[in-house]
């Protein structure tokens, strides 16, 4: 009796620790910077950008969590996806089969994508899942090309009828429906910005419990997380099963923004330039993916306003990769933090370098602040 | 139902187009096993080469030495690349220096895009002079070019079979792949042994990217992404026989090629070298070979 009463009690205890981890934030300030940001991009963005700029930010709020799914694979758990172009694609097709098809609200359409693109997910990530390292990245490459193949003969649904929904006689093609309360280009930035942050707020969640525990673990070792009685199999199509899932809801909210789609418009560069903005935004840290989402579409839209050629862009991604390869893993949003701390180190140093000397030329300037005090 | 004579053309074809793709799945298998290093960027470089002879060709430069360009940009890039990146990333996961190769991949494609930007009007192209000449062999129409595209897989295949089997380089370039280390400390000069198999796969990508821009077409992400199919060939021979890749890759192209006059078909014929390499990705992993493999790797 006693022996079960201390076994229940370690087990409240060590339940009442799980929810204060979960519950305490790291860092406080980061948290409130975030609360400010997140509040910032919500309600002042919206009102100070141009239209122009408010369709490529509800770009950067969809890619971002297609590079958020893509972070949590490679930072977490040590896959390497070269198809989650792939991936958002079949999210984007769904969501527009079902937005014709059927009179349903957008947000349940948007969540059947999520789910119907998780289930091919897995379905393709059973198999894959068995090979690691390079053969992994190099099995999700060729299934995006095959992918991308089938998507370019099937065509993007555009009001046909049949399971393909596409109609190539059609002369009069009606838009994708977006939600009844985000109609306008500036709503539906704001309904893909709380998407995304629901979508970062799932995926933090399963980070600070136990699946993140056991993703740590196994990008550690996987030997080791297997003796730790941790099952890799199940864990790995898990964040495989996760990752697809926001992507697929990724897709689904780019049918309704783009409006119309084309199979032209998507390619299999777009998975690699994919993982290259994932890689140097930073794929251990969740900021990473907002990092890289801004690269990938915002950079182009500033670039293309200031007349530059998009190739420089594809250019810098280039030299972006290898950068972070060789001198910087964590990426920008790790690396940028760090840089800006020894720049203002560095420059600290300079300025207080010539003090202790309190020669008369050098002390010109910070002599007269220190006199007055 | 297409019969017999319509499909024999395609077969031709097909053997030139394999014949390419050995061309190159040899090379990033030899490449791959000397230096760890899996070349993604062989298209890129390749591609970059065609244009350049298209430049040279268009400013009336003589043919061959357009040629000659060509496949010594190819060297010379993917020298210079392994020099630079090899050293500095070969302590490194290989998939963390397979993923570098497409930064290079991506600066080249950028590159391209700002030089050669897609033209409206004109189709560019490269013809070679031995597209037109050919022959008749039992009434098929068969052009020089077909010829050296499969005569080049196969010289290439048995060529490099015989030097790394024979030659003191081919011995070296096979000791390391087998252990860098080992193979340091018995005196080889592996940085030398590394810059030949660079210096000779990026040969190959120079020589392969004009072939392909004469067959396929002369079109950076085209050729950039053809590299795609030579991986899978490649990848059924798990990234080590150059024997079964020469194979693998003669069968993808015979088989997307023949499958072009079947109507329902000839759309999804690019799907070809992803099916085969997937199920032979699946294949290998059911007995497990690339898990003990990696594990030893890493």
């Amino acid at each position: 009796m006693a022996g079960t009463d201390t076994k229940s009690s370690a087990a409240a205890t060590v339940a009442g620790q799980r929810l204060a981890l979960l519950r305490r934030p790291e860092r406080p300030v980061h948290l409130s910077v975030t609360v400010a940001l997140v509040l910032f991009a919500l309600f002042a963005l919206p009102e100070l950008m141009s239209a122009y700029y408010t369709g490529y930010m509800t770009l950067v709020a969809i890619y971002s969590i297609v590079t958020l799914g893509l972070g949590l694979l490679v930072g977490r758990v040590g896959l390497y996806s070269l198809g989650q172009g792939a991936v958002l694609q079949i999210g984007a097709w769904t969501a527009a089969r079902l937005l014709f098809a059927t009179g349903q609200p957008f947000p349940i359409v948007i969540i059947e994508a999520g789910l119907v693109t998780m289930l091919i997910g897995t379905v393709i990530g059973l198999p894959a899942i068995r090979l690691r390292g390079l053969y992994l990245a190099l099995i999700t490459l060729m299934m995006a090309g095959a992918i991308t193949v089938i998507l370019a003969t099937v065509n993007f649904p555009n009001g046909g009828g049949g399971f393909t929904g596409y109609d190539g006689q059609q002369s009069h093609i009606p838009p994708i429906r977006r939600p009844s309360i985000a109609g306008t280009d500036s709503a539906y930035y704001r309904y893909a910005v709380v998407v995304a942050i629901l979508m970062f707020i799932l995926v933090y969640a399963h980070l600070r419990t136990r699946p993140g525990r056991a993703w740590a673990a196994i990008r550690q070792s996987e030997p080791a997380a297997l003796a730790a009685g941790i099952n890799t199999t199940y864990y790995k199509l898990w964040a495989w099963a996760l990752a697809s899932f926001i992507t697929g809801i990724a897709g689904g909210i780019l049918a309704g923004d783009a409006h119309y789609l084309y199979s032209i418009n998507f390619s299999t560069q777009d998975s690699i330039i994919l993982l290259a903005v994932a890689l140097m935004g930073g794929v251990y840290n969740l900021w990473g993916a907002v990092i890289a989402a801004l690269l990938m579409q915002l950079l182009p839209a500033v670039l293309q306003n200031l007349g530059v050629n998009y190739a420089w862009l594809t250019i810098l991604f280039g030299i972006g990769v290898l950068q972070v390869l060789t001198t910087a893993p964590t990426g920008l949003a790790d690396q940028f933090p760090k840089d800006m701390k020894k720049l203002g180190g560095l420059i600290w140093r300079l300025v207080r370098r010539p003090q202790p000397g309190a020669s008369a030329s050098a002390s010109a300037s910070g002599g007269a602040g220190g006199g007055s005090t | 139902m297409p019969s017999w004579s319509e499909l024999e053309q395609f077969l031709v074809s097909g053997l030139a187009l394999g014949g390419v793709y050995a061309l190159s799945g040899v090379g990033l298998v030899v490449l791959y096993r000397a230096t760890g290093v899996l070349f993604l960027a062989f298209g890129a470089v390749g591609a970059m080469g065609a244009f350049l002879t298209y430049e040279m060709i268009q400013a009336s430069a003589p043919g061959w030495a357009a040629w000659i360009v060509c496949i010594l940009f190819g060297g010379v890039v993917t020298l210079i690349y392994g020099m630079i990146f090899g050293p500095a990333l070969a302590g490194r996961d290989r998939l963390v220096r397979a993923v570098a190769t497409l930064g290079l991949t991506l600066i080249l494609l950028g590159a391209m895009e700002l030089l050669w930007p897609p033209t409206s009007g004109a189709v560019r192209a490269i013809s070679l002079p031995t597209d037109n000449s050919g022959f008749t062999v039992v009434g098929l129409q068969v052009s020089w070019t077909q010829v050296i595209a499969l005569g080049a897989g196969v010289v290439l295949t048995v060529g490099t079979g015989v030097f790394l089997r024979y030659t003191k380089l081919g011995t070296a370039m096979r000791a390391m792949a087998n252990d860098r280390e080992i193979t340091a400390t018995l005196g080889v000069p592996i940085r030398q042994v590394e810059a030949a198999a660079w210096f000779g796969c990026g040969i190959l990508a120079g020589f392969s990217g004009l072939l392909l821009a004469d067959l396929v077409q002369l079109e950076p992400a085209t050729l950039t992404f053809l590299v795609i199919s030579s991986l899978a060939a490649a990848l059924i021979a798990r990234l080590r026989s150059i024997t079964v890749t020469f194979f693998a890759a003669i069968v993808i192209g015979v088989v997307h090629d023949m499958l072009t006059p079947f109507n329902a078909l000839t759309n999804y014929r690019d799907l070809t070298p992803f099916v085969l390499a997937v199920i032979a990705l699946l294949a290998v992993s059911r007995h497990q070979t690339i898990m003990t493999r990696s594990s030893e790797e890493s």
